[in-house]
């Protein structure tokens, strides 16, 4: 061990770990630790408040717009707009909003089932694919208001579709609502796993039958899941329909797909507006019924993917 | 004859045909006669798409024709001889009697409106029939040619798939067709309104005001389309207050949930800053404009700063607050992302948890981050809701957080509701705004692709 060439290459002394000056270090830099890990917690702790607090403000500005001398106000779940806030009810905007919803799901969701099947299953590799990819991931951010105005300038000013109808505001929530189908159903596709494509191949089936018998009845719990999630945003969404003008007062609930209507989130805008005091007990009471509507098919999007979701 | 009516009829159709098509085929098989080239069920999918498929082709196309027709047998009429020259006020005469025809009115103001619904009503039911008689014809002759065409050797699968490949193609392109719809009307509408406001104006001028006087002697009566201030609201609220508000707390909580959170932590909180990304717009826009302006503008006037009661701040504080699930998913695939190997060499050097994540993992990441923030910015300027409800509607060009100031979407919602007439400069700015908004997140997005796109190819 006395070799001097070895003692040089080993450099120099350990560290003294019991020295005070390493000691302070150490707990400064454990300090540094704690603080960070702290500041994180507190990031997680202020959204997470941030939720309760507005939840809890619209609970306790809304459970008054239920509530009619001591009794649940079963006017308000069954009554339309009015100018009144004690005649009001949510049922003509929800039966607008169920409209608008069944036209978009009709519309988006077999055109985005059978675009994600074409570019996942039998699109060839070509600048036209690219074009479309590139359409639909773009399409997929483009702000909703952009929707808006082009329903309002093809459905509405070149089509002529009746204004302020759930038909124009389905179309248009369609178009907005498909990527979001294509996208989660190009996922799903993708996580069949070949070995099934190759044994129904193998025994004869087409390459149609293939996916039609086999790929698309695996796929079809992920196809679901954002589908759904897709449809909620749609539910929850307000810019395209003002566009599109659906935010005329309409005491009425709407007869069919082209009558005027209104929708949930646009009467709450339209409420929101208005001075009286009593809107702002309605206007809260009609964010409870969207958000447990939203948060319900949140739920089962969840559940569905827990219950379906298969590792292969 | 209503929409879903003649839906119903042609489904009808394609039923009988299917029925129809299959129990042909069925009668070839057995024991002693020849095998068919394909199952019964596709010489009945092949009858139905040729009875369904021509006839609703056909509708399409006349629903798109017969509007110019009965629009010419109306103007025909001898009731029409009496209607005003003007366009405008002609056409206005016209939508009250359509609308008195089809049932959407009850009552006309205008006489001659009443005099035209009767003939309108007629024309609109003429034609209907017409189209009906030739798509029931169109249906019956495709579906009974397919039905002649059905033997043992007839390919009828590989006809009906390469029907279904054309239908899968057919639904890809609308995506294609929905981006060229939104280029197309938003620059026409634009080029329209350029026509009237120099694109230099608007990308430059400082004043924005656009009222236009109803009549031209009026005070101011040109309006002013310089739309600076729109852009540098957008910016304002969009790019700089909400991204001090969510980066930290969407970083820092993406950092803490990956690194430092149980995986049961890590289960409750993950959903439930999702639940944040699935509220509705228009709750957070209620919430700003309801609970966190008026607080915000006494706490301006508490601190001796002139505060309105719509400002900036309140804005964009409830807009970072929505884009935080945004930047915290992208920070963490981002994080995921980065080589285990890494972390654990940082770690065996000596490092504690923090110093590799400031030190080595972040930097890392860091174009995954940015990628997600650009993302997140664009989301942020095409926000609507909250701007339109808690930002106000003065275009200020101001550094005051505390102040009102105006953007871009709110101005598009501000300009294209009430009843306007489409032509009017006004209508048309909206699409300016709407095409500029379009380019800009277009290019951000694309950007960010990259970004992330070329920051993922480097740990592959």
């Amino acid at each position: 061990m006395s070799d001097p060439t070895l003692e040089a290459a080993a450099g120099p002394a350990p560290t003294d770990w019991s020295g005070s000056a390493i000691q302070r270090r150490i707990r400064r830099r454990y300090a540094a630790e704690r603080r960070f890990r702290l500041a994180g917690l507190a990031a997680i702790l202020i959204s997470a408040g941030f939720l309760a607090f507005l939840l809890g403000n619209m609970l306790m500005n809304g459970l008054g717009g239920f509530v009619e001398n001591g009794g649940i106000d079963w006017g308000f779940f069954t009554g339309a707009d009015a100018t009144e806030p004690v005649r009001v009810g949510i049922w003509g905007a929800f039966k607008g909003s169920l409209l608008t919803m069944i036209v978009t799901l009709l519309l988006a969701f077999p055109v985005g089932v059978l675009s994600a099947v074409y570019l996942e299953e039998y699109a060839p590799r070509n600048r036209w694919t690219d074009m479309i990819e590139v359409s639909i991931n773009n399409l997929a951010a483009v702000p909703s208001i952009i929707f808006g105005l082009l329903g309002l300038a093809v459905f509405l000013n070149t089509w002529h579709l009746p204004r302020s109808a759930p038909l124009v505001g389905g179309l248009t929530l369609a178009l907005m609502t498909m990527p979001v189908i294509v996208i989660a159903g190009r996922n799903a596709i993708k996580a069949v796993p070949p070995s099934i494509r190759d044994a129904a191949l193998g025994i004869g089936a087409s390459r149609i039958q293939v996916v039609f018998h086999h790929v698309l009845p695996l796929a079809l719990p992920g196809i679901l899941t954002g589908t759904i999630i897709g449809m909620a945003r749609a539910l929850g969404e307000t810019a395209p329909l003002l566009m599109i003008g659906m935010r005329a007062f309409i005491a009425a609930p709407p007869g069919g797909f082209e009558q005027p209507a209104t929708a949930l989130p646009v009467q709450i805008f339209l409420w929101s507006d208005e001075v009286s005091r009593g809107f702002v007990e309605k206007t809260s009471a009609a964010i409870i019924v969207l958000l447990v509507f939203l948060l319900a098919m949140n739920g089962i999007a969840i559940y569905l993917r827990n219950k379906f979701e298969k590792r292969w | 004859m209503t929409t879903t009516t003649i839906a119903l009829l042609l489904l009808g159709f394609g039923l009988i045909a299917w029925l129809a098509g299959r129990a042909k085929a069925r009668a070839f098989l057995g024991p002693d006669r020849a095998r068919p080239h394909s199952l019964p069920s596709y010489h009945g999918w092949y009858a139905a798409l040729f009875a369904a498929v021509p006839a609703i082709v056909f509708l399409v196309v006349w629903g798109q024709v017969s509007g110019g027709l009965i629009y010419q047998q109306v103007m025909a009429s001898p009731q029409a001889t009496a209607l005003p020259s003007f366009a405008m006020q002609r056409s206005a005469i016209l939508g009250e009697a359509y609308a008195l025809a089809t049932g959407a009115a009850t009552a006309a103001f205008n006489p001659q409106a009443r005099a035209l619904a009767p003939v309108y009503a007629q024309a609109i039911s003429f034609y209907a029939w017409i189209g009906l008689a030739v798509a029931a014809l169109i249906a019956f002759a495709g579906g009974a040619f397919a039905y002649t065409r059905i033997s043992p050797a007839f390919r009828a699968r590989t006809r009906v798939e390469r029907m279904v490949m054309g239908l899968l193609l057919g639904a890809s392109l609308i995506a294609v067709l929905t981006t060229l719809g939104i280029v197309v009307s938003l620059l026409f509408e634009s080029l329209r309104f350029f026509g009237f406001v120099s694109p230099l104006e608007f990308l430059t001028g400082l004043k924005w005001s656009p009222q236009m006087a109803i009549r031209a002697d009026q005070a101011g009566s040109s309006g002013a389309f310089g739309a600076i201030p729109l852009f540098w609201g957008t910016i304002f609220i969009g790019a700089i207050i909400a991204m001090i508000v969510a980066i930290p707390l969407g970083l820092m909580s993406a950092i803490y949930l990956t690194q430092y959170a149980s995986p049961r932590l890590r289960a409750w909180m993950k959903p439930l800053l999702e639940i944040l990304a699935g509220v509705p717009t228009v709750v957070y826009g209620y919430f700003a404009a309801l609970t966190v302006a008026p607080a915000i503008r006494d706490l301006g006037l508490s601190l001796g700063i002139p505060a309105s009661s719509e400002s900036a701040l309140a804005a964009g504080l409830v807009m970072g607050i929505m884009i935080i699930p945004f930047v915290s998913s992208m920070a963490d695939d981002s994080l995921a992302a980065v080589p285990q190997a890494m972390r654990d060499g940082s770690l065996a050097m000596g490092a504690t948890r923090s110093e590799t994540i400031k030190k080595v993992l972040v930097p890392a990441a860091l174009p995954g981050v940015v990628g997600g923030v650009l993302l997140a910015v664009s989301r942020a300027i095409g926000e609507t809701m909250i701007v339109v409800m808690a930002a106000g509607l003065a275009a200020n060009l101001t550094a005051n957080p505390f102040a009102s100031v105006t953007t871009v979407t709110t101005q598009i919602v501000q300009l294209l509701t009430g009843d306007q007439e489409f032509d009017s400069p006004k209508t048309l700015a909206a699409f300016a705004l709407g095409l500029v908004l379009f380019l800009i997140t277009l290019t951000l997005n694309i950007v960010a692709l990259r970004v992330v796109k070329k920051y993922r190819e480097a740990y592959e």
